[in-house]
């Protein structure tokens, strides 16, 4: 009791910590959230065109003009020839053709008159510069079969109206766990800082050689005091993870994350919250000196977050630093998060990897575990 | 006479650091209500065999038992009567005063009432009643020390070891220190004090055990130590001008061994012999020296420890 009750002590004369860590989630992982949304819906964007007809505005030549008027953007007012120039430089107007005299009569003969253009520098140029040649390629192949050209025109309408239907043969929205990804994929900088830090510090004041040596001559077992510290880690830990999941609730909203998926987002990180807190315990027996505790927490946190894409998205990262990343716990954290948001739906094959790499994470909590007891015990033999 | 029970009884205690013997071969008893005193210059082991004592070192050879029973790391119902105070400060910068002292008190006494009550006799047997709500970072370096006593004693134990727990304090502090710690005497404590400070060891111990290089070098009571000293008593003498002839006349007085003059300060050693003080007052009038001040003092513990080592204690 003793123990439990000094050990909270030093934790709330540790509130500021907890309180900047938690200010810097809600922060960043909002902001996080809310600034790399997933595009999920496409509009076409059709290019401006200026046309200058020097033909007859029948047969092809006035297929063509409705085609351009169905597809681009005609805009007119342009016989100034500088104020034409302006527009293609400040990109009002993509594309500028100039359709020669004769052209329907040329086409339907299956001859290839010379279309004029003059473009702009962007993109959209280039795409109107697609629309125009999609249009002369169709012409050209039904050209070379001598139809009429009122059968001609009929004959490109239809082929150029032909569009292929994409089905996307998938169940789930992934794109609706992008949030939910990115925020507890961020929370892996915040669990690793706030669990670190506070364990980390509570422990030096237990462990620093003065404090020890009065612990280790009172009537309280050594065993029985470690055993009371690491519980009290742990019931600290897993607050620490009940807030941020709850702080998950009212950031991505209730909706979003009461499922399956949400429910696996919430144990991923309740694994990695355990690795963290072994991290600490590991930590706390290697380190008793509380200025050097945050430049060690800043080390493993922010570092393993870079690195196992915490921040940055892992697919962006080289070959090369993924390759050190797999020797972190971070890196199967975050990639569990990554594949909750890929699961299409509920069956061991999609589910399987996830828990492989929670079983992971629990190994290296494991391993923690054994080499901190390795150093304690190195370091019991005073003498 | 009753015969006062052994509370730590030491024998044959050797501990070494690579080659460097810490503790060379130490064989000792604390009796039941004793101030004992470990009295030695820094290095000489005080603290080395404290901490062996304490099972917070193994040691290389030797048996240790306190309350009759063999000390060892896991001999958790002795601990219980024991209370140590370090020569650091071993207290928690995050928790205040009475906090500091309700925790390590909480380590041996469980019940709240009990301890609350344990609490409030410590800050007042160190003085710092008006000092509970304060943290260590708040208290001065005397202050701070006798936070670091009450910790170690507040759950009253039999046995109470205490090391240099006055170094590198005011005046004030170290008479409140050395009040409380004959208090915790006179209440039945059984205490062992550590400590370089040979007035300290004057005032207040029983025994006295005097260590060089990890062994014992005289042990006994105050007089019983200073019974070893070849002298009988230093009387000095402030005087300001002395030809060569008078220096000499004083090397002639009975009783005289040592005669030793600087910078005005004439120290006269008598190896034995009653009323030196007298008869050098008549000396002085007779050959008509002027002087200032003329004072005699016992030989200490420092002579006896310079004797029988070459050397003072605080070198």
């Amino acid at each position: 009791m003793t123990v439990s009750k000094a050990f909270w002590k030093i934790a709330l004369k540790n509130i500021g910590t907890i309180i900047t860590y938690t200010v810097i989630l809600i922060m960043f992982g909002t902001m996080n959230i809310s600034s790399g949304s997933t595009t999920t819906s496409y509009e076409a964007k059709k290019p401006s065109i200026v046309i200058f007809n020097h033909d007859e505005k029948v047969g092809v030549t006035k297929n063509f003009i409705e085609y351009l008027e169905k597809n681009a953007k005609i805009k007119d007012g342009y016989e100034d020839d500088d104020r034409l120039k302006d527009a293609l430089f400040y990109d009002d107007v993509m594309l500028v053709i100039e359709i020669p005299e004769n052209f329907h009569q040329d086409i339907a003969l299956g001859k290839n008159p010379e279309i004029k253009t003059r473009s702009s520098a962007g993109y959209a140029a280039e795409l109107a510069k697609v629309v125009v040649n999609r249009y002369l390629t169709v012409a050209q192949a039904y050209a070379a079969i001598n139809l009429s050209e009122e059968d001609l025109a009929s004959k490109i309408d239809g082929a150029l109206e032909t569009s292929t239907k994409v089905d996307v043969n998938s169940e789930v929205d992934t794109s609706k766990y992008s949030k939910p990804t990115r925020y507890f994929s961020f929370a892996n900088y915040t669990i690793l800082a706030c669990v670190i830090t506070i364990i980390c510090l509570i422990m030096s004041s237990f462990n620093r050689l003065e404090i020890r040596k009065r612990n280790l001559v009172s009537r309280i077992e050594l065993k029985k005091m470690n055993l009371i510290l690491l519980r009290n880690c742990c019931i600290y830990a897993l607050a620490a993870w009940v807030f941020y999941v709850l702080l998950g609730f009212i950031v991505l909203g209730f909706d979003t994350i009461w499922n399956l998926h949400g429910l696996l987002y919430a144990a991923n990180a309740l694994v990695f919250t355990a690795c963290a807190t072994t991290i600490a315990y590991l930590i706390s027996r290697i380190v008793f000196n509380s200025g050097a505790i945050n430049g060690i927490m800043n080390v493993v946190a922010l570092g393993s977050s870079f690195l196992c894409g915490a921040f940055v998205p892992a697919e962006y990262l080289p070959e090369s630093v993924l390759a050190i990343a797999h020797i972190m716990p971070s890196y199967y954290y975050i990639d569990a998060n990554n594949k909750i948001m890929e699961m299409q739906n509920t069956s061991f094959e999609t589910v399987w990897p996830i828990l492989l790499n929670m079983i992971i994470v629990f190994c290296f909590c494991v391993l923690f575990v054994i080499v901190a007891n390795i150093i304690s015990k190195k370091k019991q033999k005073i003498a | 006479m009753k015969e006062m029970k052994n509370v730590i009884e030491v024998k044959h205690l050797t501990k070494s650091y690579k080659s460097n013997k810490a503790v060379d071969d130490l064989s000792f008893e604390v009796k039941e209500g004793e101030i004992l005193g470990l009295l030695g210059p820094n290095g000489s082991g005080k603290t080395t065999t404290m901490n062996c004592i304490l099972a917070l070192l193994k040691f290389d050879d030797g048996k240790i038992k306190i309350f009759g029973e063999e000390m060892s790391p896991d001999a958790y119902e002795t601990k219980a009567k024991i209370g140590v105070v370090f020569q650091e400060v071993a207290v928690f910068d995050e928790l205040t005063v009475y906090g500091n002292i309700d925790y390590f008190c909480g380590l041996y006494i469980e019940d709240k009432a009990t301890r609350a009550q344990y609490v409030e006799d410590a800050l007042k047997l160190v003085g710092l009643e008006d000092n509970k709500s304060q943290y260590p970072k708040q208290l001065s370096g005397g202050l701070l020390r006798r936070l670091n006593i009450a910790c170690g004693i507040a759950h009253k134990p039999k046995l109470i070891f205490l090391d240099e727990p006055t170094v590198a304090v005011d005046p004030q502090s170290r008479n409140n220190i050395l009040e409380g710690i004959k208090k915790l005497r006179d209440d039945g404590a059984t205490i062992v004090y550590t400590t370089h400070y040979m007035e300290e060891v004057e005032i207040l111990c029983d025994r006295v055990i005097i260590l060089d290089h990890g062994k014992i070098i005289a042990s006994g009571t105050n007089d019983e130590l200073k019974a070893l000293a070849k002298i009988e008593e230093k009387v000095t003498i402030e005087v300001a001008d002395l030809t060569p002839n008078q220096l000499s006349g004083f090397e002639k007085i009975k009783n005289v061994s040592e005669v030793e003059y600087d910078s005005g300060v004439l120290k006269v050693v008598y190896n034995k012999g009653k009323n030196n003080l007298s008869d050098m007052i008549e000396y002085l009038k007779t050959n008509k020296i002027a002087y200032n001040k003329i004072f005699a003092e016992r030989p200490t513990l420092n002579d006896v420890f310079l004797e029988l080592t070459g050397k003072e204690l605080r070198d």
